[in-house]
């Protein structure tokens, strides 16, 4: 597809439309919600063990408090809902399903055992603690090398181990190829276990409809769609009596992109008792429950020649599935993504991958910005340094010697992903320089120590997955994955227009954004464009907004679905003018003839024609209506890209991590909203130095979860954020509609192992090899004085 | 459990109301629950991450914090008080400028946070503006615009005090 040059409103800033009624406490968030009569609140009893057999459940206590309706069970739960497990279809993958709330035997601290149904959410967690559950604690299994031993727990009987998947890949000739290296290099690096803390916790409400079988999920997702067919699916109950839709939604980052057992729960309940029944998660519900992602071990040796040219690479990835498959995507999702990115921006043509993923007593992991790709980047970019450290090559030579160079492009990678535009080479040497990287290494004394700190850079050229199509899920094994998104994008009567989105915003700025892209397509006002989404009873069937997609998905098909309306605004037009409908442009809420402005009408009057407002009737052959609908299928992926280019000075004394200079270069193609791509720039970045330095989830050894409170898992706050220099390249795609690349994740992916590198690169003078995220002070002090002292030992 | 009901009076954005909750009811919930005020929101039940942010008695608070009862004639300032549906307030043109808030969810307390900081320190620098923010959690926007939103509010501000 060719990228459309005629873009007027794309690639302004204009503020955002949200904002007003969001900064006058206006929204409603789904706790916000006007409460149904009779509404029934739930709360959850949660497994204290990591493994267990549930010998009991004596809720005579709590059901005998007032206000309390009932106390439920797994059992209670079995005849409504099936085993809840996502449909993968890739080889290596072994299904494995749950109960919605535990039978017989929980496998992770949080796992729902029973459920209370009060009057009010104060007695709901009045019952909690009345609920008596009698438990024989069980051996269990936390960490993914622990679980592979071949005397560890079995979580799941019918697999017979933990592993739950396993693939592999190897090129043509591989080992051949990896012989042809005159070095080899071996490294393994790890990663926390995180996830999204989005500041509104999750919760939901499900509603019977005054037509009775008729029913309202509130739930904020991002996929609403998607939900509302695995609702429909486990439950087996129609999709046409299910109505899914999203309140406004407090922050998603992937999180909240899962269908969840407390979702279909909500729906049971309220056809069971007809009662409106509504849930709200609390902190350490979030973090002890939600979907965690990464930790993920990556083993990688590659073979490169002495000019830091990289023959070959085998990557070894083992990923932490958690107890139970996440759904929809099961933990083959961060596991496929970290072998797949890997290749990223450089060359490499001699790939071999092997990659698993164990069950273990520990929350499912799933998806969380960035997917795969922070880890995938880790390795890489660690190993360039690596590569220029033993052959005495500067780190960004060794990058120069193997990224793609703009005339390769369109570049197919070695795992067949097409990279149609990039700006890789341009992207590496503007970070640099922003940077001033040479000065830097020229500079940058032998012991590294000035003023009692030892300062680093570090480097991340990255590549972004964006936008995934039906190819891009069916080759890694997602069945029940669509790809597409839908619009439906209506003139109405008096000519202002409505733009239905099978999208849910979390934030993104979605309903500014789409109605500039409508806007710029049909020649409106972009205030005269109203956006609904997140509403599957409004809106035609999509994959929702996750793994940037957003703009890449939605904004190409209501680019196409507004084009579409407007060929039939100048079909009427043409008509009602008696004109060539070829010569008219649609502009000012008009649709004219270029070289005869006057000749022309307004919106509203082509609209009152195909809405039979007037005495002029339709041409033959022509519905009414001023409308039109758009399913946009994109490529198997697109890829956007970047550079993150951190120094950063290390304490010696507290193994405290200071941010001095952050230079990020983003090209995320086609621009929308200049502002709004900034937001998600920043957003992102600040995760990643989240993850880089403070963020982790903390299991024992046995799957005790050590920290579910924003206390013990730390955010980044104001403080901990330096200010970031920013610079964008624009290489618009030319397979997306209007050259649109996504740009969610991108500053997570690039963040992590920027500031890995960076700190390893300050310490490596000391003999100190940083292969692991988090880096919090404790942890680097820790590898500081075990250099120290094997240097001691050394003299 | 649920105790007897004690009556709490609370004059909130400038309206005196009685209501009668348990002891134990949150500010918070009152607000939220009793009042309709939903522009308060919950992130985190423990005090950290400052979404619940109101002002009490002209002092940011955490409503999740705090039990009503124990609040008994206090003045309370809550997001829908900052402008009603007047024109935004000075704060709140800043943080639209700037694109200082994404999902919004937690930006109700920073606005709180802005509006007591920028009455003690009318002219404060970025790292004044980073300590003042360090109560506040934001997961979209990274901080760095709100930062900016709180720069160019304290601006405006000040040129609506020399004017006034």
């Amino acid at each position: 597809m060719k990228a459309i040059e005629d873009f007027t409103l794309v690639g302004k800033t204009i503020l955002r439309r949200e904002d007003a009624y969001l900064m006058r406490g206006k929204a409603q968030f789904l706790d916000d919600l006007p409460e149904p009569k009779g509404l029934i609140h739930i709360a959850f009893v949660l497994s204290p063990y990591a493994r267990a057999d549930i010998l009991s459940v004596d809720a005579s206590a709590a059901k005998a408090l007032p206000g309390v309706i009932d106390v439920l069970t797994g059992r209670d739960f079995a005849g409504d809902i099936k085993l809840f497990a996502p449909v993968i279809e890739i080889g290596g993958y072994r299904p494995v399903g749950r109960p919605v709330v535990a039978v017989d035997r929980v496998n992770f601290v949080g796992e729902y055992v029973a459920v209370i149904l009060a009057e009010s959410p104060y007695v709901a967690q009045d019952a909690l603690d009345l609920v008596d559950v009698s438990y024989d604690p069980l051996p269990s299994v936390a960490g993914i090398r622990d679980a592979m031993k071949p005397d560890a727990p079995v979580l799941h009987d019918h697999l017979g181990d933990n592993l739950i998947f396993r693939t592999a890949f190897e090129t043509e000739g591989f080992a051949d190829r990896f012989a042809e290296g005159d070095v080899v290099l071996e490294e393994e690096f790890r990663l926390g276990r995180v996830t999204g803390v989005m500041i509104e916790p999750r919760g939901c409400m499900a509603c019977p409809d005054p037509i009775a079988t008729n029913l309202t999920l509130w739930t904020p997702t991002q996929i609403p769609h998607i939900v509302r067919t695995a609702i429909a699916d486990h439950l087996d109950i129609s999709e046409s009596v299910l109505r899914v839709v999203t309140p406004a939604v407090g922050g998603g980052f992937g999180t909240k992109a899962h269908v969840y057992p407390d979702e279909l729960i909500v729906v049971a309940l309220a056809r069971r008792y007809g009662r409106a029944v509504k849930w709200v998660q609390d902190r350490r519900e979030e973090l002890l429950t939600n979907a965690h992602a990464r930790e993920h071990i990556l083993k990688i040796r590659i073979a490169a020649k002495t000019d830091g040219e990289i023959r070959a690479v085998h990557l070894d990835v083992k990923t932490n599935c958690g107890a139970y498959p996440n759904h929809p995507y099961s933990p083959t999702l961060e596991a496929t993504a970290a072998v797949r990115m890997m290749p990223g921006p450089y060359r490499i043509r001699n790939y071999k991958y092997d990659v698993c993923s164990v069950t273990t007593n520990t929350a499912p992991t799933g998806a969380y910005r960035g997917t795969g790709q922070p880890s995938a980047f880790l390795a890489i970019e660690g190993m360039m340094d690596r590569i220029g450290r033993r052959l005495g090559l500067d780190p960004a030579d060794v990058r120069r010697r193997n990224v793609i160079r703009p005339e390769e492009f369109p570049y197919v990678n070695v795992v067949g992903v097409r990279y149609d535009t990039g700006s890789y080479s341009q992207s590496l040497e503007r970070g640099l320089e922003m940077i001033g990287y040479d000065a830097f290494r020229a500079a940058q004394p032998k012991d590294r120590l000035v003023d009692g700190k030892y300062r680093g850079i570090g480097i991340c050229n990255y590549t972004e997955v964006s936008g995934t199509g039906a190819p891009g899920w069916r080759v890694r094994g997602f069945a029940k994955m669509p790809g597409f998104d839908s619009s439906r994008v209506v003139v109405e009567p008096d000519g202002k227009v409505t733009v239905y989105i099978s999208q849910a915003d979390a934030g993104q700025g979605h309903y500014t954004t789409f109605a500039q892209l409508a806007a710029d397509r049909l020649g409106v006002d972009w205030a005269d464009v109203t956006v609904v989404e997140g509403d599957t009873s409004k809106t035609p069937y999509g994959t929702g907004t996750f793994a940037s997609r957003g703009s890449v998905v939605g904004g190409g098909t209501v680019i196409r679905c507004s084009e579409k309306v407007g060929v039939k605004i100048r079909r009427l037009a043409g008509y009602m003018l008696n004109a060539d409908p070829e010569r008219l442009v649609l502009r000012d809420g008009r649709v004219f003839d270029p070289d005869d402005a006057a000749r022309g009408l307004t919106l509203r009057e082509v609209a009152e024609t195909a809405y039979s407002m007037n005495n002029l009737g339709l041409p033959q052959g022509e519905e009414h209506g001023l409308e039109a609908t758009d399913y946009y299928d994109p490529p198997m992926v697109t890829m956007a890209n970047g550079t993150h280019v951190v120094q950063v000075a290390v304490d010696p004394q507290d193994g405290r991590i200071e941010i001095e200079r952050y230079a990020v270069v983003h090209d995320c193609g086609r621009v929308i909203n200049p502002k709004i791509v900034e937001g998600q720039v920043h957003g992102a970045t600040v995760q990643g130095i989240g993850e880089a330095l403070m963020e982790e989830i903390v299991y024992d050894a046995e799957g005790q979860h050590l920290n579910a409170n924003l206390l013990d898992y730390l955010l980044p706050t104001a403080m901990d954020v330096p200010d970031l220099e920013l610079s964008h390249i624009e290489t618009p795609s030319i397979d997306t509609v209007g050259g649109i690349k996504g740009a969610a994740e991108g500053g997570l992916t690039g963040a992590v192992p920027a500031l890995a590198n960076a700190v390893c690169d300050a310490l490596s003078g000391l003999g100190v090899n940083i292969t692991r995220v988090p880096l919090r002070p404790s942890f680097v002090l820790e590898q500081i004085r075990n250099a120290q002292a094997a240097g001691e030992g050394r003299t | 459990m649920s105790a007897t009901k004690v009556t709490v009076r609370l004059t909130v954005n400038g309206k005196d109301y009685v209501r009668e909750v348990e002891p134990r009811y949150l500010l918070a919930d009152f607000l939220r629950h009793e009042l309709h005020l939903t522009g308060t929101h919950i992130g985190c039940e423990h005090g950290v991450c400052g979404a619940c942010t109101v002002l009490i008695n002209g002092k940011t608070g955490r409503s999740c914090l705090q039990f009503a009862a124990a609040l008994d004639g206090a003045e309370i300032t809550t997001v829908e008080g900052i402008a009603g549906d007047g024109p935004l307030h000075p704060v709140q043109e800043a943080f639209h400028e700037a694109h200082a808030l994404q999902c919004g969810y937690c930006t109700p307390g920073f606005l709180m946070t802005t509006i007591e900081f920028l009455g003690q320190n009318p002219d404060p620098d970025r790292d004044e503006i980073r300590q003042a923010l360090t109560n506040n959690m934001c997961r979209c926007t990274g901080y760095l615009n709100i930062i900016d939103a709180v720069e160019d509010a304290a601006k405006r501000l000040r040129e609506g005090a020399r004017e006034a």
